[in-house]
């Protein structure tokens, strides 16, 4: 099966599938999130809301009201441990996403519950800044997989930087790594799935930082979830890492599962099923 | 909370991983001759290398912000018929994990039209994400911001590759703006 990988998105996104036409058009997908969602691009829609939704409704495409509506929705059941809000203004604190020359300071009390979505629009109640990466990407991968199943391909792969969904009726093998060593730890395998891991990232003294996700000395390293969708999957592995009690609950809500790595290199396999049966 | 025993997964050895990740693993996605096909069908390829003078070196480095690179760059001269569509280079970047070699596509008048990884080759293997999302190549020129802006902490060893290929193109924008432009 040809594969193709192309830089967007912050990482490779690499697109496997039996015909080359649906490959690209599957990629111009994944070019059309970034264009709507990075708010590197004073244009785009998140920009635009970051800019002005405090002050009026910025319409948006139909697209970014759909991840900002997921993003509410991960948002509420996970009472705020995933918060597109709290992420934007953290994002903008460490340097990591540019402030417009006409976009407020977000508040200090900055959170999901300002956020409005009515109609096409978006509203922010009081200055702040959304991020939605944490949510996207899995998003695009979706919006990829569902134009290669559009174009008649029977089976194929889309994969961002470790935020992938397989599907057709082969198994697919994924190898989960730890984030320090680099060394594959842990074997599954993806059957109509997504799969989004996210972990701690090394620092230049070799320790793992988590202040990307929020996390203060989590008990895990590496969060993986299997989930019908990688746009859930990539909101569950962000979400868990500030809801560990609540993980069961989360997973629940669409009948996802999650491999988690622990400091001392043991497997937690969360799943709903687990708790209820023990 | 359930541990390990769950059918759908399997904890690695570390003895058998530490075999698995001896090999240099690569993936290659397209040779230079699909690429060319991909990025400019029909078209024909003529090759214009370029072996740069130290002075050259220099000068690009400069512009471009991105010293060490290879002592020739593979460049084609992109034509339908007799009239220029562009331009087709190959350029490699290494990574703390990997080297990655990929084709940049370039319209007559030097904006990125497509890039396309050829290979990645990886000594371990593993996700390679940035979490900022900084690379938007299409439509970029030499002079218009092609970077990761400031350093970022926490970069993970692989992320660097992937801003290893924002650095290449920056520098392929210079190689354009000094030598390809007027050519």
């Amino acid at each position: 099966m040809p594969s193709r990988c192309r830089p967007l998105l912050g990482t490779f996104v690499e697109v496997s599938a039996d015909d080359e036409r649906a490959i690209d058009a599957a990629f111009t997908a994944v070019e059309t999130v970034h264009r709507l969602m990075s708010a590197h691009e004073p244009d785009s829609d998140v920009s635009r809301i970051n800019r002005f939704a405090h002050v009026r409704p910025v319409k948006v495409h139909e697209w970014t009201r759909r991840v900002i509506e997921r993003a509410f929705f991960w948002a509420k059941c996970s009472e705020g441990a995933f918060d597109v809000v709290r992420a934007g203004k953290a994002a903008l604190l460490r340097g990591l996403l540019p402030r417009h020359a006409d976009q407020p300071q977000p508040e200090a009390a900055a959170h999901w519950t300002w956020l409005e979505v009515q109609g096409g629009s978006v509203r922010l109640l009081k200055p702040a800044c959304i991020d939605v990466g944490g949510i996207a990407k899995g998003f695009a991968v979706d919006r990829a997989v569902e134009v290669l199943r559009e174009a008649g391909c029977e089976s194929g792969l889309v994969n961002a930087g470790g935020d992938l969904r397989a599907f057709g009726r082969e198994l697919l093998p994924v190898t989960i790594i730890h984030p320090l060593s680099r060394r594959q730890v842990i074997a599954s395998h993806l059957k109509n799935e997504a799969m989004a891991t996210s972990a701690g990232l090394p620092d230049d003294e070799g320790q793992l930082s988590f202040d990307h996700l929020g996390a203060r000395n989590p008990r895990w390293v590496s969060i993986s979830v299997v989930a019908p969708n990688a746009c859930d999957a990539d909101a569950l592995t962000k979400a868990i890492w500030n809801a560990p009690r609540d993980a069961y609950a989360l997973l629940a809500e669409v009948g996802a599962r999650a491999l988690a790595l622990s400091r001392d290199g043991r497997v937690d396999a969360l799943r709903e099923t687990a708790r209820v049966s023990a | 909370m359930s541990r390990s025993g769950a059918s759908w997964f399997t904890i690695l050895p570390a003895a058998a991983a530490a075999v698995t990740a001896a090999p240099v693993s690569a993936t290659v996605y397209l040779t230079i001759q699909a690429a060319q096909q991909a990025m400019f069908p029909g078209a024909s390829f003529t090759s214009h290398d370029l072996a740069f003078t130290p002075q050259q070196r220099s000068v690009i480095a400069k512009a471009s912000g991105v010293g060490g690179f290879d002592k020739v760059q593979r460049v084609w001269d992109v034509r339908s018929g007799t009239s220029r569509i562009g331009w087709f280079i190959v350029d490699r970047v290494l990574g703390k994990h990997e080297m990655i070699t990929y084709a940049v596509a370039l319209t007559p008048d030097g904006a990125v039209k497509r890039v396309e990884i050829l290979e990645y080759r990886e000594t371990y293997g593993g996700e390679v994400r940035n979490p900022a999302w900084r690379q938007q190549f299409v439509g970029k020129r030499f002079g218009t911001p092609v970077q990761l802006g400031k350093d970022i902490r926490n970069i993970s060893g692989a992320t660097l590759s992937s801003r290893h290929v924002t650095d290449g193109i920056r520098r392929l924008l210079a190689t354009y703006q000094l030598l390809l432009r007027n050519a």
